[in-house]
């Protein structure tokens, strides 16, 4: 109770003391108002918590409420003019982290669904890529009242469910397999076949839209989550191949992949032209140094093309210097490593899954970001979850918490219930 | 449970490896990314000061910051007067002059007040310091004037302290604007308006014998003593003339300064010998750097070595009476008689005379400080003597003033090829008690006398009526 609420006023206070740090350029009262709200969802939520009686995972809310303080912060640091659509997003994102907690009774009614979850991103992806309109060389938007809605996000979601579901149902087949080939025994068409249909269709339609780095995620989810369930090496194996092969076949064809890689590898033969973005990126983080040039000082707000989305590190990287870059770093790796947490000491197959692929995709989201921006990986953009300004991408990830914490409630109830019964783990 | 801590690991390794970039990239490559020319961090911060005021010793505004509508510029108010010593700062083209060279006062870098390093540490807006110079915009203003339409410099400077009282140069630019008129004034190659020519080298003429008097008078020469010029004489096989072949006929030491006579000047510097006139030039600051606020190219000798360490004879009998090789700047010609007047001691010439932070406390005053010691007293003395004759019956009549006895050399020096010669004055006043040591050299203005001396005197007797 008291550490709870400690937590919460410590990351309420940090955020204010930081919007309090920056200049608000006449955007001064609204945002203050939505500030407030954010404050009051915090603190009313951590004592609802209490009521209830949540007996989940302590540390992830807390955390991610930090990560997001920071993020409101930055944005607001960024382009203050803006910042009052992430409010708004932060606190319906919020409300609905709280639904999804506390209204699903069961989450694993989801799996109910089964192959709905598989048409429903299929579908979602092909609407986009049909209607949607380009925004930084993706065509990965949808335009409704004038807000611009990111399907691919929710494609997360629906994906991540289709997986679950179907990585429960299938999971003996695809450990086992029943197919002889040579000395590996793989599962036979019919179970295969409907995943690798979705996965085809899935990368095939990101790709078309060029979102690239949504297109990574998805395949590494794919795979990852395919090993954790089967732990058969024999998947990562096949998927290192594949992966270089349509990377190569990419790469050949479409130019803008050519140019992202010749970017990477040199982007100082061009800092004017190609190369500006990661230039400017490297320059604000480097620009940093280990303590950072302090809030609202540094030139990356102003000078790394879309700052307050896809390289909202690196003006944080330059902000709080390394010491601010490697607390987000470690704030992330807190969550991820709590969700597998949540996976291992959940009681059914599905919680499990469903878990591990939350972790599994917040994680590689985050890290090839952020492998984008410091150049260690070629940029594809994508958001930083909960701190990159867009609200389709903060309430996917704040319902994917929910379910997250669902699922680490459910456990911990459950053998609260039956002190004695739950010993014995699920498979 | 296999599978997903395998997942996990790998994921947490991966986030160290991403460390270790931010390691690269925050530690090991900071300084370097900070240099890469497309790096615009210094000059975005740079943006964020308020560049403090440069006003003269007076207390006129020479240069300040402004806002005009919402932008800070930078106002220069007195025009290309000042140029090219003052400079420019702007963000396109960067900073020169005293702009540049007193950056790290202006910005507020230099002895930060606690207010100052803390605003710095954050880098939030500050302001920069004021700095006052020990210009004079009245005497600036004349010499500028005074060099109108010719391409020349003058070099004031009380020889009592080593303040530069006027520093001017013409052609000259107009500072203000500069942006957008950049490319005209660069592309001026023939009066070459960014060139400071107070620091540009030429051959000193007539103006280096009294630097060669320093040589003689310690060889022993009596002042007294009388030698016949007959207009030209003939030294280890080489001619010496003088200017328009005149014979002078006997003179002492006096007259011969006085009338500039070459011969005397060549025979004696070479019965002198290399050693002391080398000895002597070296006393005067040849070849070494002058510690001031601005970059002074150093005077030289020969072309080969700024001072070799042996002259051979014909070019030791030319760079007497300043030809040959040698090679001096105005601003080492105006210390040179600063050093004349000051009893023979060359006070280090300076700029700035004191800085204010932004609350208008001093923190920063200069203090006179002595550089070279070129001559004794009594050496001083008798050069002094001489250059007073020079005023009073010499060819440094044109810069004789009523009621003060100036002290004054003149120098014609031939730049080589058939133009007319560049016109030296060099002047200090009051002789016995001086405040006030100038040079002044216009290129191509014939002699020292007709073009160069008016000039002085105008701005020693503004100079001197002021107090």
């Amino acid at each position: 109770m008291i550490l709870s609420l400690t937590s919460r006023v410590l990351v309420l206070g940090m955020m204010w003391l930081g919007l309090s740090l920056l200049k608000w350029d006449g955007a001064m009262s609204p945002l203050f108002w939505q500030a407030l709200i954010f404050t009051a969802i915090v603190l009313v939520g951590s004592l609802m918590e209490q009521l209830f009686h949540y007996q989940g995972d302590p540390y992830i809310l807390p955390v991610v409420q930090a990560i997001m303080a920071l993020g409101l912060v930055f944005v607001v640091r960024v382009n203050p003019g803006v910042a009052l659509h992430q409010f708004w997003w932060a606190n319906i994102g919020l409300l609905m982290f709280y639904t999804v907690l506390w209204a699903i009774r069961d989450y694993r009614s989801f799996g109910r669904f089964r192959y709905i979850w598989g048409l429903l991103a299929v579908g979602l992806l092909l609407v986009t890529l049909v209607f949607g309109s380009e925004e930084g060389g993706a065509t990965s938007s949808l335009k409704f009242w004038g807000f611009g809605f990111q399907p691919e996000e929710f494609v997360k979601l629906a994906l991540l469910l289709f997986m679950a579901t179907y990585l429960v149902e299938n999971e003996e087949l695809l450990r086992i397999g029943t197919v002889q080939w040579g000395r590996f025994s793989l599962p036979d068409w019919r179970t295969l076949g409907p995943f690798m249909i979705m996965v085809a269709f899935v990368l095939g339609l990101l790709a078309a839209q060029k979102s690239l780095g949504t297109a990574l995620v998805f395949y590494l989810l794919f795979v990852l989550m395919l090993y954790v369930v089967t732990e058969r090496a024999l998947y990562l194996g096949i998927s290192i191949p594949i992966f270089l092969l349509t990377g190569t076949v990419g790469y050949m064809l479409f130019r803008h992949v050519r140019v992202r890689v010749s970017v990477w590898l040199d982007p100082w033969q061009d800092p004017t032209g190609m190369g500006y973005q990661i230039a400017q990126s490297l320059f604000a983080i480097g620009g940093g140094n280990i303590l950072g040039t302090g809030l609202g000082n540094g030139i990356g707000a102003s000078t790394v093309p879309v700052a307050i989305s896809d390289f909202i590190f690196s003006v944080i990287a330059e902000e709080l210097g390394f010491a601010g870059a490697m607390a987000v770093l470690v704030l992330f790796l807190i969550v991820v490593m709590r969700a597998f947490v949540v996976s291992i000491r959940a009681k059914d197959r599905f919680g499990q899954i469903l878990a591990a692929g939350i972790g599994i995709l917040l994680g590689t989201e985050t890290l090839i970001i952020l492998a984008g921006v410091t150049k260690l990986f070629p940029l594809t953009g994508l958001p930083l979850p909960w701190v990159s300004y867009g609200g389709s991408s903060l309430i996917v990830h704040f319902i994917l918490l929910g379910v997250l914490l669902n699922i680490s409630n459910a456990t911990a109830t459950s053998s609260h219930s039956t002190k004695n019964k739950g010993r014995e783990y699920a498979t | 449970m296999r599978g997903i801590r395998q997942v996990a690991l790998g994921i947490a390794f991966s986030f160290f490896v991403l460390s270790l970039g931010l390691v690269y990239w925050q530690v090991v490559k900071a300084d370097t990314l900070l240099k890469h020319p497309a790096n615009r961090r210094m000059i975005l911060m740079e943006n964020r000061v308020t560049r403090g005021g440069i006003f003269d010793r007076n207390g006129e505004v020479i240069a300040k910051t402004q806002l005009i509508n919402g932008k800070k510029v930078r106002v220069y108010t007195k025009g290309e007067m000042y140029e090219p010593a003052l400079g420019y700062s702007t963000v396109k083209l960067g900073a020169s002059g005293l702009e540049g060279s007193l950056a790290d006062w202006l910005l507020g870098l230099k002895r930060p007040t606690p207010t100052q390093s803390v605003q710095q540490l954050f880098a939030l807006p500050r302001e920069g310091d004021d700095v006052v110079l020990t210009l004079d915009s009245r005497l600036q203003s004349l010499a500028f004037n005074a060099l109108k339409g010719k391409m020349g410099a003058v070099v004031a400077i009380d020889p009592r302290n080593g303040e530069v009282l006027a520093l001017a140069s013409q052609p000259s630019f107009e500072p203000n604007n500069l942006d957008q008129n950049w490319n005209e004034i660069r592309s001026r190659e023939k009066d070459r308006p960014l060139e400071p020519r107070y620091s540009s080298l030429y051959p000193p003429g007539s103006t280096m014998k009294v630097v060669t008097s320093a040589a003689l008078l310690r060889s022993g020469v009596n002042t007294t003593d009388l030698y016949e010029c007959q207009g030209s004489t003939i030294i280890n096989g080489q001619v010496i003339r003088e200017q328009n072949d005149k014979a002078h006929g006997w003179v002492n030491y006096n007259m011969a300064l006085a009338e500039s006579c070459n011969t005397y000047f060549a025979t004696f510097g070479v019965q002198a010998g290399n050693e002391k006139f080398l000895a002597a030039v070296k006393g005067f600051g040849f070849g070494q750097m002058v510690p001031f606020e601005l970059n002074v190219p150093r005077s030289s000798i020969t072309k080969a070595e700024k001072i070799p360490t042996t002259l051979n004879t014909n070019l030791l009998a030319a760079s007497t009476f300043g030809q040959g090789e040698v090679l001096v700047t105005p601003f080492q010609m105006a210390l040179i008689t600063a050093g004349i007047a000051n009893q023979g001691v060359i006070m280090t010439p300076h700029l700035v005379e004191r800085v204010l932070d932004p609350s208008q406390n001093v923190i920063f005053k200069q203090k006179p400080q002595p550089w070279l010691t070129a001559l004794s007293k009594a050496e001083a003395d008798k050069i002094t003597s001489a250059m007073v004759t020079a005023v009073t019956d010499g060819t440094a009549a044109p810069g004789a003033l009523p009621n003060v006895q100036v002290a004054g050399k003149t120098g014609s020096a031939e730049p080589g090829g058939d133009v007319p010669t560049h016109a030296w004055y060099i002047a200090f006043a009051p002789a016995e008690n001086p405040r006030i040591a100038i040079a002044v050299m216009v290129e191509n203005g014939g002699t020292g006398g007709g073009a160069a001396a008016p000039i002085a005197r105008q701005i020693i007797q503004e100079a001197l009526t002021r107090k």
